[in-house]
């Protein structure tokens, strides 16, 4: 029989709560259990009023993203064994507002999203496709920062974002790394230009907080030094 | 002008890793385990070639130390007219201190 684990969970209702508060929960453990399992165990057997997000279970939707010991993990790929540790505390990702409890508001994340205009926009004139090799070095690495699931994670963890709010983040600037470095894509420069401001790539200090953090292994930071090369290259005139 | 910036404070880091290390090298351990006098020291700042080094390394080292705080400053969010005043003042400072190094090696080479 293992001993079970003391959860700490933050709880907070900004409609009703006047400051946060820490809930104490004695969670029995069975084999591979995740902190998913760890909330959901709260939810149905302990205190049906604790509120927090998820979907897939599988670290597809980035939906649980929760700040676990100390960093920002998707709960339902976190296993609790990996903390090494029976002492867990919950709480929800930094840097966002909180809507209740471990749920955060990932409006100001995705409206920085919008800014760097995330989606493909194909060039009109060509009439036919533009072949990207499968074993050049461009594609290997774009399709590496193509598994982003925009999960917030490398957003709570960058410093730059928590002292900066216009700060782009390296979500954003990491979705609009692979749409620039993409030769097919016909607003390129309109992007850099989005990206080549203060608030974009010029703030990050390549900490690698947001890549120590990303659940997929994405390094962002890495995404940003290349645009940052880039938006050298355009204005050494190079960049096309 | 962010790029050129940027650009430049990998240059001047660049430069000051290499310039840092002939200077130490160059002023403790060429002369290691002799104590130097005053009149020697000033005698070795009279070297055309040490004085432009050292203008050099003070241009570099004070760009490389004020971008840099600059830069955190603008980490923290700020309006446009703070921008410009801090950035106005640290400009201010450099200058100085960049006018004064300059004077005083140029005073210390004539001096003798």
């Amino acid at each position: 029989m293992y001993k079970p684990l003391q959860v700490k969970v933050f709880r907070f209702n900004p409609e009703s709560d006047v400051a946060p508060k820490f809930d104490d929960f004695e969670v029995p453990v069975f084999d591979n259990m995740a902190v998913l399992d760890v909330v959901i165990y709260i939810q149905n057997y302990l205190d049906r009023s604790l509120s927090f997000r998820f979907s897939c279970r599988i670290g597809m939707c980035g939906s649980c993203a929760m700040y676990v010991n100390g960093r920002a993990r998707l709960a339902c790929r976190t296993q609790v064994s990996s903390l090494k540790t029976r002492d867990i505390t919950i709480m929800p990702l930094p840097n966002f507002p909180i809507i209740r409890d471990l749920v955060v508001d990932m409006e100001p994340f995705f409206d920085k999203w919008k800014k760097i205009k995330p989606y493909y926009v194909p060039k009109r004139e060509l009439d036919e496709p533009v072949t990207v090799q499968p074993n050049s070095n461009e594609r290997e690495f774009i399709d590496d920062m193509l598994d982003c699931i925009s999960c917030g994670c490398c957003y709570s963890a960058c410093s730059m974002v928590a002292t900066n709010k216009d700060y782009l983040g390296p979500a954003a600037l990491n979705r609009a790394y692979t749409l620039i470095a993409d030769k097919r894509d016909a607003i390129r420069v309109e992007r850099l230009k989005v990206v080549d401001r203060s608030y974009g790539v010029w703030r990050c200090h390549t900490q690698f907080n947001c890549a120590e953090v990303c659940p997929k292994n994405i390094v962002p930071t890495r995404s940003i030094q290349n645009l940052k090369r880039r938006c050298v290259l355009k204005k050494f005139g190079i960049f096309k | 002008m962010h790029a050129w910036t940027w650009v430049l404070q990998r240059i001047s880091a660049v430069i000051l890793i290499i310039a840092v290390g002939l200077h130490i090298g160059f002023l403790h351990f060429s002369n290691a385990g002799e104590a130097l006098n005053y009149g020697e020291i000033v005698a070795r700042l009279k070297t055309p070639v040490l004085i432009v080094f050292d203008i050099l390394l003070l241009i570099f080292g004070l760009y490389h130390a004020l971008y840099g705080l600059y830069s955190v400053f603008l980490d923290f969010d700020s309006g446009k007219k703070e921008r410009v005043v801090v950035l106005g003042l640290l400009v201010c400072v450099g200058l100085g201190i960049v006018g004064f190094g300059i004077f005083g090696l140029l005073c210390t080479a004539r001096s003798l």
